[in-house]
C-alpha cells in the first residue's frame, strides 16, 4: 500500500537529444488505479520504467510512500511489473515462474508453495502449474505474469501494455478482470497503454502524455468532456473530435466564434482559434437551419451511424447519429452544433472557453 | 473390370515382358564390358610387373594398357618382347581374342631378370555361360514386375497419377532384382577366373613377379553402380511421368533439386564417396606401393583392438579433449565481461577472437618458442618469480598439457564470440523481470542467464569435443606424437600408419573407429540440443 509521487522527472537517452520524458510530475494516491496513455514514443513506458527502477531519471525525484527511491535499486522498491510480452522465464515451469520472486527473497519453500497455489487458484491457472510458458496460450501467459506480480504482494503494481498481445475478445474480458482485481486488492496500480478504451474503462484517473509531457491528469470522463488541450481532445474519442479553424470576434456584449461553423462562445477574443466538437454533439438539421454541407460517406455501425459531411466552406464534419433514417451519400444536409458542448482552444491548443446557448 | 481396363492390363504385362528381355540384353552388355575391363586390368598388372618391376623405367606398353587400347598394347608388348628375347613363339605374345560371345586376353610372363618368358596368363570371359541362372532370374523379375504393373492398372481408375507410378515402378523393381542376382553371378565368375591363374608357388623361382588377384568385389561394385544409376534414372523418369498432373509440384521439386544439386553433388563426391572407399580399404591389407592388396576382412580391426599404441592414442585424445570445458569456462567469463556496454569492448573482442583466424601451423611454431625450455617466454616468466623452468614439450608429463594450453588459447576467442551471441540473444526483459523479482546479479546469472545459455553451452561443448578428437596440426608441428608417445593422438596415429608405415588398410580401420566415436558424439549432441530447444521453446 503506497502512494507514488513523481517530481519533475526527466529522461534524456543521449546528451543533447530530445528528452524522452520532459519534466513529468504526478501524484498518485494510495490504492489508486492510474492509467498513463499516449501515442507511441510519448515517453509513457519510460516513465513506468523509471518508477520501476529499470531506468534512472536524468533529473527529478521519485517517491514511493513518501520515501525517496530515486537512487534505490528495483529490488528495494517493493514494486511488481507485468511486461508487455509477459517476460516469463522460458526454462521454468509456471509454478517456478510465479515463485521466482519469493525464492529470490528467500521465503520458506513451504510458504512459497502455499502462496503460489493460492494465487493460481484465484486466477484459475491451477491446472497449468507444471507447464512451461511455451505450452500456454497468450491469455494464460498473461495470467501467469499477473500471478507472478501478485504473489509478492507489492506496494505498487506496474503494467506495461499487458493486454496489447491478446486478441480482442480475451482483451475485453481481461480488462474487466483487472478492474475487479484492483478492487479486491486495493493496491496502487499504474497502467501504461496506448489504447484509449483501456484508459477510459479502467482508470480512476488518466494521465495523457504527449512528447514527454503530461498534458492532463484527471478522471476519464473529465478528460473526455473537458480536454485541457487540443491534443488530448483529438487523442481520446473515436471518431476523432471535429475541429473547425476560425477566430473569436466580439458580438455585442459577448463573443462569437467565426469559421466553418458559427456560434456564440464565452472566450477571450482571438485571431486564431479552434472550435472542437465531439461527433455526438453535432446535430442533423434542415440545410437552411445550420451550416449546409454534402454527405460524403455513411458508416452504419448498427446501434449508431457515422456520417461524414463536407461543409460548404470545405471543412469536414463527422456526426454520430442514433439508429433511424439517415441521409444518403450526396444528400445536402444541415449541421448544427450543440453549443454548450463546444470547446474553444487558443492558437497553442489550450482550452480557453466554451460555447453558450 | 471394364474392357479398357483389361486391355490396359494386357498392355502393361506385355510391356513388362519386353522390358525383361531388354533388361537381359542390357545386363549382358555390361557383363561383357566388366569382363573385358577385368582382362584389361589383368593385362595391365602383368605388363607392369614384367616391364617395370623396378618402378623406374616408364613403359610405353603400360601407358597403352592404361589408355585402354589392349590391341595396340598387345602389339607393342610383343614387339618389345620380340626385341628382348630372340626366338619367341607367336603364342607367347599378348593377344586379345574376340568373338561374338567371347572376350579373352593372354599375356606372357617373364622371369625376374626380364630375360626369359616362363609362362602365359590367359583370361576368358564367357557371358552366357550361366544362361539358365540368368534366365531364371530375369523370369522371376518379369513375374514380379508384371504383377506390380497389373495392380497399378487396377488402381488406374482411383488415382491415375499414383497408378501410373506403380506401373513404372514394376520394371524398376525387375531391374533391381536382376541386378542383385547377376552381381552375385559376376562375382562368382570373376573368382573362378582368379582361381585359374597359376598358383603363387609356380612362380617361386621368379619372385620378382607378383601377380595381383583380380578384384571380384570391385567388378561387382562397378556393375552394381551401373544398375543403381539406371534404376535411379528410371525412378526419376517414373516420377516425372506420374507427376504430370501436378506440373507446379514437379516444377517445385525440380527447382529444389537444382538448388540442392551443387552441395548434394559435393557431398556425394567428396564426403560419401571417400567414406565408402575408406570402409572398403579398411578390409584390405593396402599398401600404396604394392600391387596386391589382399582382402583381410576384419583383420585390421582385430589388430587394432590388440594394439597398445592405438589405445594409448585413444587415451591421449580423451585427456586432450578435457581442455574444452576449461576453455569454455574462460570463454563464458570473457563473454560476460566483454558484453558490458563500455568503450573499447569491440576492440577487445576482436583481439580475443584473433587467434581463431590465425593458421594453426603459425600458432604451433610460435608456441613452440613460447614453450622452449631455455629461451621460452613461459620459462623466463617462471624463473623471474624464482620457480624452476619446465621442459614443456620435452617432458612426457607436460607435453600433452602444453598442447591443451595452446588449444584452449586458440578456441577461447571462438567460444567467446558464440557465447556473446548467445548472451545478446537473451531478451533484455527477462533480465529486467528477474531484477524486479529481486534477483541479485549473481542470482540472475545462475537462474536466468546460464539456463538460457544452455543450448549454446551444449553446442560449444559437443562441437568442441568433436574438434578436439580431430586434433592433428598442433601435434604434427610441435611434438610429432612424442616424447615417447605422450602426445600420440588418434589422427596423428592414423597419419603415421597411412603415410609413414604405408598401412592404408590399418589406418582406414582406425579412421572408421574415429568416425564411429564422432558419430556417437554428434548423435548425443542432436539429442541434447533437441532437448534444450524443447525447453526454451
Amino acid at each position: 500500500m503506497a502512494s507514488v509521487r513523481l517530481e519533475r522527472i526527466a529522461k534524456r537517452f543521449d546528451a543533447g537529444g530530445t528528452p524522452a520524458v520532459d519534466g513529468v510530475s504526478l501524484e498518485i494516491a494510495d490504492g489508486e488505479f492510474t492509467v498513463i496513455v499516449g501515442p507511441s514514443g510519448c515517453g509513457k513506458t519510460t516513465v513506468l520504467r523509471m518508477i520501476a527502477g529499470l531506468e534512472g531519471p536524468t533529473a527529478g525525484r521519485i517517491f514511493i510512500d513518501g520515501t525517496d527511491v530515486t537512487d534505490l535499486p528495483p529490488r528495494e522498491r517493493d514494486i511488481a511489473m507485468v511486461f508487455q510480452n509477459y517476460a516469463l522465464y522460458p526454462h521454468l515451469s509456471v509454478r517456478e515462474n510465479i515463485g521466482f520472486g519469493l525464492r529470490m527473497r528467500r521465503v520458506d519453500p513451504v510458504d512459497i508453495a502455499r502462496r503460489v497455489d493460492r494465487i493460481a487458484e484465484s486466477l484459475e491457472i491451477g491446472v497449468l502449474l507444471d507447464r512451461r510458458p511455451a505450452q500456454l496460450s497468450g491469455g494464460q501467459r498473461q495470467r501467469v505474469a499477473l500471478a507472478r506480480a501478485i504473489v509478492r504482494e507489492p506496494a505498487v503494481f506496474l503494467f506495461d501494455e499487458p493486454l496489447s498481445n491478446l486478441d480482442a475478445q480475451v482483451r475485453a474480458q481481461t480488462r474487466g478482470e483487472l478492474v475487479r482485481l484492483h478492487r479486491r486488492l486495493g493496491t496502487t496500480m499504474i497502467y501504461v497503454t496506448h489504447d484509449q478504451v483501456e484508459a477510459m474503462t479502467m482508470a480512476q484517473r488518466v494521465a495523457v502524455m504527449h512528447k514527454g509531457r503530461v498534458e492532463q491528469f484527471a478522471p476519464p470522463l473529465d478528460v473526455y468532456r473537458a480536454p485541457s488541450t487540443l491534443f488530448v481532445a483529438s487523442f481520446l474519442g473515436s471518431p476523432t473530435i471535429n475541429r473547425f479553424a476560425g477566430r473569436v470576434l466580439p458580438d455585442g456584449t459577448s463573443q462569437r466564434f467565426d469559421g466553418g461553423v458559427r456560434l456564440r462562445v464565452e472566450a477571450p477574443l482571438a485571431e486564431v482559434a479552434t472550435l472542437a466538437v465531439r461527433p455526438e454533439h453535432l446535430n442533423l438539421v434542415a440545410p437552411t437551419e445550420g451550416s449546409a454541407g454534402e454527405v460524403t460517406l455513411v458508416e452504419p455501425l448498427g446501434p449508431e451511424t457515422i456520417l461524414h459531411v463536407r461543409l460548404t466552406g470545405g471543412e469536414q464534419a463527422t456526426l454520430r447519429l442514433g439508429a433511424g433514417t439517415t441521409p444518403a451519400v450526396g444528400d445536402t444536409v444541415g449541421v448544427s452544433v450543440r453549443a454548450t458542448e463546444a470547446l474553444v482552444y487558443d492558437a497553442r491548443g489550450r482550452l480557453m472557453g466554451r460555447g453558450v446557448a | 473390370m471394364t474392357h479398357a481396363q483389361s486391355l490396359a492390363r494386357r498392355w502393361a504385362i506385355a510391356a513388362c515382358m519386353v522390358w525383361g528381355v531388354a533388361t537381359a540384353v542390357a545386363v549382358n552388355r555390361p557383363l561383357e564390358r566388366v569382363e573385358y575391363a577385368l582382362a584389361a586390368h589383368e593385362a595391365r598388372a602383368v605388363a607392369r610387373a614384367m616391364v617395370d618391376s623396378s618402378g623406374r623405367r616408364p613403359s610405353p606398353i603400360r601407358r597403352l594398357v592404361a589408355e585402354g587400347s589392349l590391341t595396340r598394347a598387345g602389339v607393342e608388348l610383343s614387339r618389345y618382347l620380340g626385341r628382348a628375347v630372340r626366338g619367341l613363339e607367336e603364342s607367347d605374345r599378348v593377344v586379345v581374342h574376340r568373338s561374338w560371345l567371347k572376350r579373352a586376353v593372354s599375356v606372357p610372363l617373364k622371369d625376374r631378370d626380364e630375360w626369359e618368358i616362363v609362362g602365359v596368363v590367359a583370361l576368358q570371359a564367357e557371358p552366357w555361360r550361366d544362361l539358365p541362372v540368368t534366365l531364371l532370374a530375369i523370369a522371376f523379375a518379369v513375374l514380379v514386375a508384371a504383377t506390380l504393373a497389373s495392380r497399378g492398372v487396377d488402381r488406374l481408375a482411383e488415382d491415375p497419377a499414383i497408378a501410373l507410378y506403380s506401373v513404372l515402378v514394376g520394371p524398376v523393381a525387375t531391374l533391381a532384382v536382376v541386378m542383385a542376382a547377376l552381381t552375385a553371378l559376376v562375382r562368382q565368375r570373376v573368382e573362378a577366373a582368379a582361381a585359374s591363374l597359376p598358383p603363387p608357388s609356380a612362380l617361386s623361382r621368379f619372385d620378382g613377379l607378383t601377380l595381383p588377384l583380380p578384384s571380384a568385389t570391385l567388378s561387382a561394385l562397378t556393375l552394381a553402380l551401373i544398375f543403381a544409376a539406371t534404376a535411379a534414372a528410371l525412378v526419376v523418369a517414373g516420377w516425372a511421368a506420374s507427376a504430370r498432373r501436378h506440373a507446379a509440384e514437379r516444377r517445385e521439386t525440380l527447382t529444389a533439386w537444382a538448388f540442392l544439386a551443387p552441395s548434394a553433388l559435393h557431398l556425394l563426391v567428396f564426403t560419401a564417396g571417400p567414406l565408402a572407399f575408406t570402409l572398403f580399404i579398411s578390409f584390405h591389407d593396402w599398401d600404396l606401393l604394392r600391387l596386391d592388396r589382399p582382402f583381410v576382412g576384419f583383420g585390421n580391426y582385430a589388430e587394432l583392438v590388440a594394439d597398445p599404441l592405438f589405445w594409448r592414442a585413444v587415451g591421449n585424445t580423451a585427456v586432450y579433449a578435457l581442455y574444452v570445458p576449461v576453455s569454455m569456462g574462460l570463454a563464458l567469463g570473457a563473454a560476460l565481461i566483454l558484453n558490458q556496454p563500455l568503450r573499447g569492448m569491440h576492440a577487445l573482442r576482436a583481439i580475443v577472437f584473433l587467434p581463431t583466424v590465425v593458421s594453426y601451423v603459425a600458432i604451433a611454431i610460435v608456441w613452440q618458442w613460447m614453450f622452449n625450455a631455455d629461451f621460452g617466454l613461459l620459462n623466463v616468466l617462471l624463473r623471474a618469480v624464482h620457480l624452476p623452468g619446465v621442459d614443456w614439450l620435452g617432458n612426457p608429463k607436460t607435453a600433452l598439457v602444453a598442447l591443451m594450453i595452446v588449444s584452449a588459447w586458440v578456441q577461447l576467442g571462438y567460444q567467446m564470440v558464440i557465447y556473446l551471441a548467445g548472451l545478446q540473444g537473451i531478451p533484455a526483459h527477462l533480465i529486467e523481470a528477474a531484477t524486479l523479482d529481486g534477483a541479485s546479479p549473481w542470482a540472475r546469472l545462475r537462474h536466468i542467464t546460464l539456463p538460457l545459455l544452455r543450448p549454446v553451452t551444449t553446442y560449444l561443448f559437443v562441437t568442441g569435443i568433436i574438434w578436439s578428437f580431430q586434433v592433428f596440426t598442433l601435434v604434427y608441428v610441435m611434438t610429432e606424437g612424442g616424447p615417447v608417445h605422450a602426445t600420440d593422438v588418434l589422427v596423428y596415429r592414423i597419419y603415421q600408419n597411412a603415410w609413414e608405415f604405408r598401412r592404408m588398410g590399418y589406418a582406414s580401420a582406425m579412421s572408421w573407429i574415429l568416425f564411429a566415436i564422432l558419430l556417437a558424439l554428434t548423435l548425443l549432441q542432436w539429442r541434447a540440443l533437441n532437448r534444450t530447444v524443447d525447453d526454451a521453446a
